[in-house]
């Protein structure tokens, strides 16, 4: 390890609320949804009609619905990527549209849909003659690759990783969810004692991390700290997490560790926060394992966004960036009735963040869990 | 400094560790299943192997022999700060394949979910870290060059950031699989080790999988 801090330099999101941080940002305090109806492709069959989707986006033409995301949002912030830059992909399905219009209609390469194939398009969207990789780590893939472009800096292999993620919408993965009945009937309600499960939705952003000397020789401004991170896996099942949290908690106290900080140091909370009924409980039990009485503000962007699956960490970094430096904790959308088990920890409303800490955390299929502490600069 | 204690490694046909120079053949990957219980490489049956799809058969199997091969045990009450990092050239594309066009072939009104959880590319190492008990980090990565170097490399780089005590780094596809486990060196062991830097200098310009295994059993041999 070098000594050196892992800062961020620049960000930005598309999300269901719209094109950029500040409309998701804004969404969110509004305490209103951008879940709705889905009329992408036939849903009568299925668990639900509603889901997130990127308002304007047209699905099954052309272009798969990432990189209809990722284009606009790279090209508007292409200056700030260093022809040097390190480029880790983060996505669990990738271009999938394109594989589903192969089966449906025949029309594309089945080929085209695999991974290795998106990251030599976004290595050209990204202006990057360098090599990259892609990561995958079903629901925790971007916060781990957020962690790990720490890790690449930190210890000195690079000085510059960008970490792009993305995720669509698509008929492949609603199908899949609805028949593993994870789907809420109406919509995502986080840490509501209502809850009954998760509704899809669809992301994109990029994060650009530099070594400190870096961005400072670079005059770059810088938005905060990627301070450290914890890794685990429950090992217990394949599609719902540990019961009593033990893994999730395993992953924060190594976060917390790594970051050199304490529990008392962290002023707000931004969950994974489902809306299932196991990983919201699974959550609170593993925060109650390591946070004790101490009481932290916890949130979910979930109930807004819907559920991002590998873009879902690198939003929620920037998201709980954004809660740090305005010193707001965003309230839980869509959240009714608190949970008797999360009283105390969430809140429908918007909360002062006290401090200038933060964990983001997630969680996902294989029992994966990643904890990312994150500090103001 | 890192090294590796361990490997295993499957074709269609065959399947060894370089370490303790086990090889042998097999005809297909429930009897492997059934033989390397036998043998006690496997310490107790997989649950639900039948339905796990060929590249996680493969997985488990090849971590099997190299978990074996390094003389670490396990049993169904032991968890492991173990991380597992997977890599292969097509990710879960042939399992995407499978599950969309049997939901087609449904009538685009069911899906099956026990096909659906293999069209993720980390599924084949989530498998084998709930049978195994492996607690540290998953994740699936893939490399544009030099697969099988470059996912050494960085599985060492994870034990250097001290994000786990070992790893388990896999290449695994339906029709092949090598696996190894890397560790920090300990003085205290006799267990014999190979270096992670001469490996990853051996087998670096090599792209064949047969290739590599002859060498590796070289290397195994010195």
């Amino acid at each position: 390890m070098t000594g050196t801090k892992a800062v961020v330099v620049a960000c930005d999101i598309v999300t269901p609320y719209g094109w950029g941080i500040d409309s998701c940002w804004n969404g969110l305090l509004s305490k209103k949804t951008a879940i709705g109806h889905l009329d992408r492709f036939p849903t009568e069959f299925f668990l639900t009609q509603n889901a997130a989707v990127v308002p304007g986006l047209t699905y099954g033409q052309d272009k798969s619905i990432v990189i209809k995301m990722l284009k606009p949002l790279l090209q508007k912030n292409i200056s700030s990527i260093p022809e040097d830059t390190f480029l880790i992909l983060a996505t669990t399905t990738g271009e999938i549209d394109k594989l589903e219009r192969h089966v449906l209609n025949e029309t594309t390469d089945a080929a085209s849909s695999r991974p290795d194939k998106l990251l030599e398009k976004i290595l050209l969207l990204c202006g990057l003659g360098s090599l990259g990789i892609v990561v995958s780590a079903a629901c925790a893939s971007s916060s781990i690759a957020v962690a790990h472009a720490a890790g690449m800096i930190i210890s000195g292999e690079n000085d510059c990783v960008i970490v792009v993620a993305c995720d669509s919408v698509s008929e492949f993965v609603f199908a899949g969810f609805s028949s593993l009945m994870a789907l809420d009937k109406d919509m995502a309600k986080p840490f509501d004692r209502d809850r009954n499960g998760l509704s899809l939705g669809e992301a994109s952003g990029f994060l650009l991390l530099m070594s400190e000397l870096r961005a400072s020789r670079e005059n770059r401004s810088v938005i905060g700290e990627i301070a450290g991170w914890g890794l685990t896996n429950d090992a217990n099942h394949m599609t719902g997490p540990s019961r009593d949290g033990s893994g999730l908690a395993m992953a924060i106290r190594k976060a917390l560790k790594s970051a050199d900080v304490s529990e008392k140091d962290i002023g707000c909370f931004s969950a994974h926060g489902t809306g299932t009924i196991y990983n919201d409980s699974m959550e609170i039990k593993a925060l109650k394992t390591v946070f004790g009485n101490h009481k932290v503000p916890v949130y979910s962007i979930k109930g807004g966004t819907g559920h991002t699956l590998g873009a879902a960490g690198l939003l929620e970094i920037i998201i709980a960036f954004e809660s740090l430096n305005k010193k707001i904790v965003p309230p839980t959308v869509n959240l009714c009735n608190i949970d008797n088990e999360a009283s105390g920890w969430v809140s429908s409303e918007p909360l002062t963040v006290n401090g200038s800490v933060t964990i983001s955390t997630n969680s996902g299929f294989g029992g994966v869990n990643c904890a990312v502490v994150l500090k103001k600069y | 400094m890192i090294v590796i204690k361990g490997i295993g490694w499957i074709t269609k046909t065959e399947y060894g560790s370089i370490i303790k120079k086990l090889q042998g053949n097999y005809n297909d990957l429930k009897s492997l299943h059934s033989h390397l219980q036998h043998e006690s490489v496997l310490k107790y049956a997989i649950k639900n192997f039948g339905r796990f799809d060929a590249a996680s058969k493969m997985t488990c199997c090849s971590i099997a022999l190299a978990l074996n091969d390094a003389g670490i045990t396990y049993s169904e009450h032991m968890k492991h700060d173990i991380g597992i990092l997977g890599t292969n050239n097509n990710g879960c594309f042939e399992s995407n394949l499978a599950y969309f066009k049997d939901y087609v072939s449904c009538g685009r009104t069911i899906a099956r979910g026990n096909l659906f959880i293999y069209t993720l590319p980390s599924t084949p190492m989530a498998e084998p870290a709930i049978y195994f008990g492996f607690q540290g980090p998953l994740l699936y990565i893939k490399f544009q060059h030099n697969q099988i170097p470059s996912m050494l490399h960085y599985a060492g780089k994870m034990i250097l950031r001290r994000e786990t005590s070992k790893m388990i780094a896999v290449e695994a596809s339906e029709e092949k699989s090598v696996c190894f486990v890397l560790g920090k060196q300990d003085n205290t062991s006799t267990m014999k080790t190979l270096s992670l830097e001469d490996i990853i200098d051996t087998i670096k310009k090599i792209s064949d999988f047969d290739e590599i295994v002859i060498m590796l059993q070289r290397k195994g041999a010195m």
